[in-house]
């Protein structure tokens, strides 16, 4: 090999070693900056409130500060009503991921798989309902949830969200690349559409309905303001109420604050590390549009 | 016997299948989504107040020409439009950088993905709760840009200057999305084929042409999905702000729309103002979104 | 066998319509005080036995969110049966007539008039509208400033001589106290109530001669001259004055019971005392605070302390009234153990007979607290006192936070407050 030939190979291999080292650099620092709060979160959490303020911050904590939980979960008022707001959490976020999964399906697959007249008005009329901002319909939902008589309730926490535009928007992508051929083959054997939907349908949709259920659980679990305005008693309210009420009443016990904020976010990140491929799959299910 | 087209008995049937499929969802939808927004509509014709029980006034577009010369609603206006261009700019671009970064990286694509991504599966009420710390005078915020910059001692005021609040709502935003969207661009990047890149380098193309050339343009529909999601999103934020004004923060600067709306509404007892307040942001939405369905109709794009 | 049968039957269907008639649920909501709900909670139970079939239901929320969900409720029709707030945010309920007059027979007492005579005078007029009484109180509460004796030795001053009895004095006394890190200030000599502008901050105006609404209740913030002053005021003390507190750090009242040295006086009521006891018992006993009484400006043309606030029961008027009447039943057997209110709980119900007992003349300072309300007012109450009080907040915040000029402020400030009056 040339010596000038050589010299050049050498000088792109450095210039690609800067550019390499350059990009993980990058990457690491942005990875840093991005997971510090959540850090500071748990450190927080298991150190004494004079200590979260302390200038500089000691990442390290000195030991296990678990009163901070404990005074977390056992409230301002000593009534241990955090563990029913957690409850309370599932319990809604539950059966909205269930309900939404349904309705979203059915109305998916009857807009994906069925020709009738208005079908693409019905369709773009449920997109629209997604740009109607939820300030601009809470005092006539509230007013709607009070004569159903269903305020301060798991009915009226659940209700404004048992389906929206989205995971029907999700479903309907789905359902169209579904081949036509299996649900003649199973019309000709004779099985009913009710029957094609439940059986032929649902179990080939797994990822999309695992996709639907996570992102609308992860929503739900994060909602403040419709319970802000229709829970009025302590047993109902949700882990953000909960959050927002310990937050005014001592502001001062940062520990406190941070353990009950951790407490509500374990969960969720636990679902998240398990199951990322569905959390990151609906994030790639948004860019897959094709119109 | 009249002119008819014969409708055959199953197409028929699946017809009516399709709008049994639909049915409940339809129902829903009237019930919690149309019969509260044409309520909002009417409601913002009268001036009508929260606790009154008598019949408000109907003063039809009343509501409306106050707002429009109202300098406080220009104000939410302009705080809305400063959070949206301030948080989905630098989304599109770090989330762009990051994607490419990290697909360029043999090993820990994983990683990272998920460690950005992190953020976005917290509580919006948990982020704030956490950045309020963050943000106070005494805390990281300071502690790191005072050491990023070497002057200690300096209070930032994250919370306190009118300028700063903003940033810190935007930075609060973008901490907490920038994952998701560095997703949605890496999707978009691994849906190019590098049928084509293989076809540039044969045509002698370097790295950096490639990336200007063939990359940029082929990701121009993920591109436009980003910026009109992030703008979506940013239109319809609440939590952080209304937390940060709890926490002390002053309201005008981060007085945004959806913001503006609860506390007319909630605090002033302004219904009929704080409808028509909603109807003019549906407005908005509607529009960016026609726009957003115009461009990706428009933007099919075949290798 | 059978006939016996049909008769029990009968008679079993009969005492369940009877139990079903004669059973009334009272919603009560509330703010949150542990100290208080303790001693209601027992009311409660001794007023269930006492009144068969009936149950009260008592919800307490965060004291920033029961305005919201009393509205929410009230807005559509479904309020509760009995609530309280702060006056200011209570007045519109009146006004509006959506409340219950009191019932002064189920309340035990012989006449209307009976009533007013039980109380100290004057403290009954926010919740009398066109001749009726819609309110009980609970408390009555003015604010004064509490000291950390410790705090101020450290910096070489003698709490009881040194102490600020002039604004200015307390812009010096902050600023020897404060201890800071750069602009960042670890512990502060005093800082403002934020968020009640309308009961700690008028007063300062009004010290210089300004008013909020003219007499005649027409024209919004009057003597800009003395608006002026106070807004410079709130500047020189904020971040780009000379920096002595501001809205965004955390609340001195919530930081005075830790005793942890980072605040030497706050703005606060007689029932911090019962806080203090509560959150720090040796803090309090050890006799290291003190209460002195509201500053004044060192030109202060008028002596006005801060305003004082109540908090009244009140009764929803769209109930039926059986539980209109019982509910004010209710609340005048919870409202006739004035002196546990005020051991157990620190609060003031402003009866002449407490007012004058020995159990409140021997409450620490209680006789601060009495001297400053004899010499001020009630906090400004109206329809649209909400609105008014987060358009001052603006004007305080701009000047402060945002660099806005007072001027501006002031200009702001006024043309929005008059537009609220003018729509009234």
């Amino acid at each position: 090999m040339s010596y000038t030939l050589q010299r050049k190979r050498n000088k792109i291999n450095r210039q690609s070693l800067v550019i390499d080292v350059f990009i993980w650099a990058f990457l690491i620092l942005a990875a840093l900056f991005i997971l510090a709060p959540t850090i500071f979160m748990f450190t927080a959490s298991l150190m004494p409130a004079n200590d979260i303020l302390k200038m500089p911050y000691r990442w390290i904590p000195k030991g296990f500060y678990l009163q901070n939980y404990w005074q977390g979960i056992r409230g301002n008022d000593g009534t241990f009503i955090y563990i029913r707001n957690i409850l309370n959490s599932l319990i809604v976020a539950s059966a909205v991921a269930v309900t939404t999964v349904m309705f979203s399906a059915l109305a998916g697959f009857g807009l994906a798989k069925y020709y009738f007249k208005g079908r693409t008005l019905v369709f773009m009329i449920i997109m629209a309902t997604m740009m109607i901002p939820f300030e601009a319909i809470m005092i006539p939902l509230y007013l709607v949830t009070t004569k159903l008589g269903i305020q301060d309730s798991y009915a009226g926490l659940i209700a404004p969200f048992l389906v929206n535009a989205f995971g029907v928007f999700l479903m309907r992508q789905y359902f169209i690349t579904f081949p036509d051929e299996i649900l003649d083959a199973a019309r000709i054997d004779g099985a009913s559409e009710l029957m094609i939907f439940r059986t032929i349908i649902l179990p080939n949709s797994i990822p999309a309905i695992a996709t639907l259920a996570i992102l609308t659980f992860k929503a739900q679990w994060d909602n403040l303001l419709w319970p802000l305005l229709v829970v009025q008693s302590e047993e109902m309210k949700t882990i953000p109420l909960y959050i927002v009420k310990f937050m005014a009443e001592k502001h001062t016990d940062e520990g406190a604050m941070m353990a009950v904020a951790a407490i509500a976010s374990i969960p969720i990140l636990i679902v998240f590390f398990k199951l990322s491929k569905y959390f990151l799959g609906g994030a790639a299910l948004y860019s897959s549009r094709k119109g | 016997m009249s002119k008819r087209i014969p409708t055959y008995s199953i197409e028929r049937k699946k017809a009516r299948w399709g709008w049994m499929f639909v049915a409940p969802t339809l129902i829903f939808f009237s019930l919690f989504s149309f019969y509260p927004i044409f309520n909002a509509l009417y409601t913002s014709l009268f001036k009508k107040k929260l606790l009154s029980l008598k019949p408000p006034d109907f003063i039809g577009l009343g509501n409306y020409s106050y707002l429009f010369k109202s300098p406080d609603f220009w104000n939410s206006i302009r705080a809305t439009v400063v959070f949206t261009l301030g948080t989905f700019i630098p989304l599109l671009i770090f989330s762009l950088i990051f994607a490419i970064f990290i697909m360029s990286r043999k090993r820990f694509q994983n990683f990272f993905q998920i460690a950005y991504y992190s953020p976005a599966v917290l509580s919006s009420v948990v982020a704030a709760v956490i950045w309020l710390l963050i943000f106070d005078p005494r805390g990281l915020g300071n502690q790191w840009l005072n050491l990023i910059m070497n002057s200690p001692g300096i209070d930032h005021k994250w919370l306190a200057n009118s300028v700063m609040v903003q940033m810190s709502t935007m930075l609060v935003y973008f901490w907490k999305y920038v994952g998701y969207f560095t997703i949605i661009f890496i999707v978009g990047l691994a849906s190019i084929p590098q049928s084509i890149y293989e076809a540039a380098k044969i045509d002698g193309a370097n790295d950096w042409k490639n990336f200007w050339y063939i990359t940029l343009p082929l990701l121009k529909p993920t591109t436009i999905l980003v910026s009109i999601i992030s703008m979506l999103q940013c239109l319809r934020t609440f939590s952080t702000q209304y937390l940060f004004t709890q926490g002390g923060a002053p309201l005008a600067p981060i007085n945004v729309i959806t913001l503006n709306i609860y506390n007319t509404a909630i605090r002033d007892h302004r219904i009929g103002r704080a409808s028509a307040m909603s109807i003019i942001l549906f407005v908005i939405m509607l529009l960016f979104t026609w726009v957003q369905f115009k461009s990706s109709r428009a933007d099919e794009i075949s290798y | 066998m059978k006939k016996l049968f049909t008769i029990f039957l009968f008679v079993l269907l009969l005492s369940m319509i009877v139990n079903s008639a004669t059973a009334m649920e009272i919603t009560f909501w509330t703010h949150e005080d542990p100290n208080r709900t303790e001693i209601e909670d027992r009311y409660i139970t001794e007023f269930e036995q006492a009144n068969p079939g009936v149950t009260i239901k008592r919800v307490t929320s965060g004291s920033g969110q029961i305005q919201e969900l009393v509205l929410t409720a009230f807005a559509a029709n479904q309020g509760p049966d009995i609530f309280n707030m702060s006056i200011e945010d209570e007045y519109a309920y009146i006004a509006n007539e959506r409340l219950s007059p009191v019932d002064f027979e189920a309340a035990g007492y012989p006449s209307l008039q009976a009533i007013y005579d039980a109380y100290i005078p004057g403290v009954l007029d926010p919740v009398t509208y066109k001749g009726k009484l819609y309110g009980l109180p609970l408390e009555l509460t003015n604010w004064c400033i509490y000291l950390n004796k410790k705090v101020f030795k450290d910096v070489g001053l003698d709490p009881e001589k040194d102490y600020p009895k002039t604004w200015e004095e307390m812009v010096e006394v902050s600023d020897k106290i404060a201890l800071r890190e750069g602009e960042i200030v670890n512990r502060r000599g005093f800082d403002f109530r934020y968020p009640y502008y309308l009961v700690s901050m008028v007063p300062m105006v009004e010290q210089l001669g300004g008013k909020l609404i003219s007499d005649d209740g027409k024209t919004a913030i009057v003597n800009d001259e003395a608006w002026l002053k106070f807004l410079k005021f709130m500047q020189e003390w904020g971040p780009n004055g000379r920096n002595l507190g501001s809205p965004t750090y955390t609340n001195a009242r919530k930081l005075f019971n830790k005793d942890n040295n980072d605040i030497g006086m706050c703005l606060t009521g007689l029932y911090q005392q019962g806080r203090i006891r509560s959150d720090n018992a040796d803090f309090y006993n050890s006799g290291e605070w003190m209460v002195v009484p509201f500053p004044k400006f060192e030109n202060a043309v008028k002596d006005v302390p801060a305003a004082y606030y109540g908090h009244y029961y009140m009764v929803n008027g769209q109930k039926p009234e059986e539980n209109q009447q019982m509910a004010w039943k209710f609340l005048a057997y919870m409202l006739s153990h004035p002196e546990e209110y005020l051991t157990k709980v620190n609060i003031v119900q402003p009866t002449v007979e407490l007012m004058n007992s020995e159990t409140y003349k021997s409450m620490p300072y209680s006789d601060v607290f009495t001297d400053d309300m004899a010499k001020g007012h009630v906090v400004y109450y109206g329809e649209n006192s909400a609105e008014i009080q987060s358009h001052i907040r603006e004007a305080v915040e701009s000047v402060m936070l945002a660099g806005v000029s007072p001027e501006d402020a002031l200009q702001t400030l006024k043309r929005k407050v008059q537009e609220v009056l003018d729509e009234v």
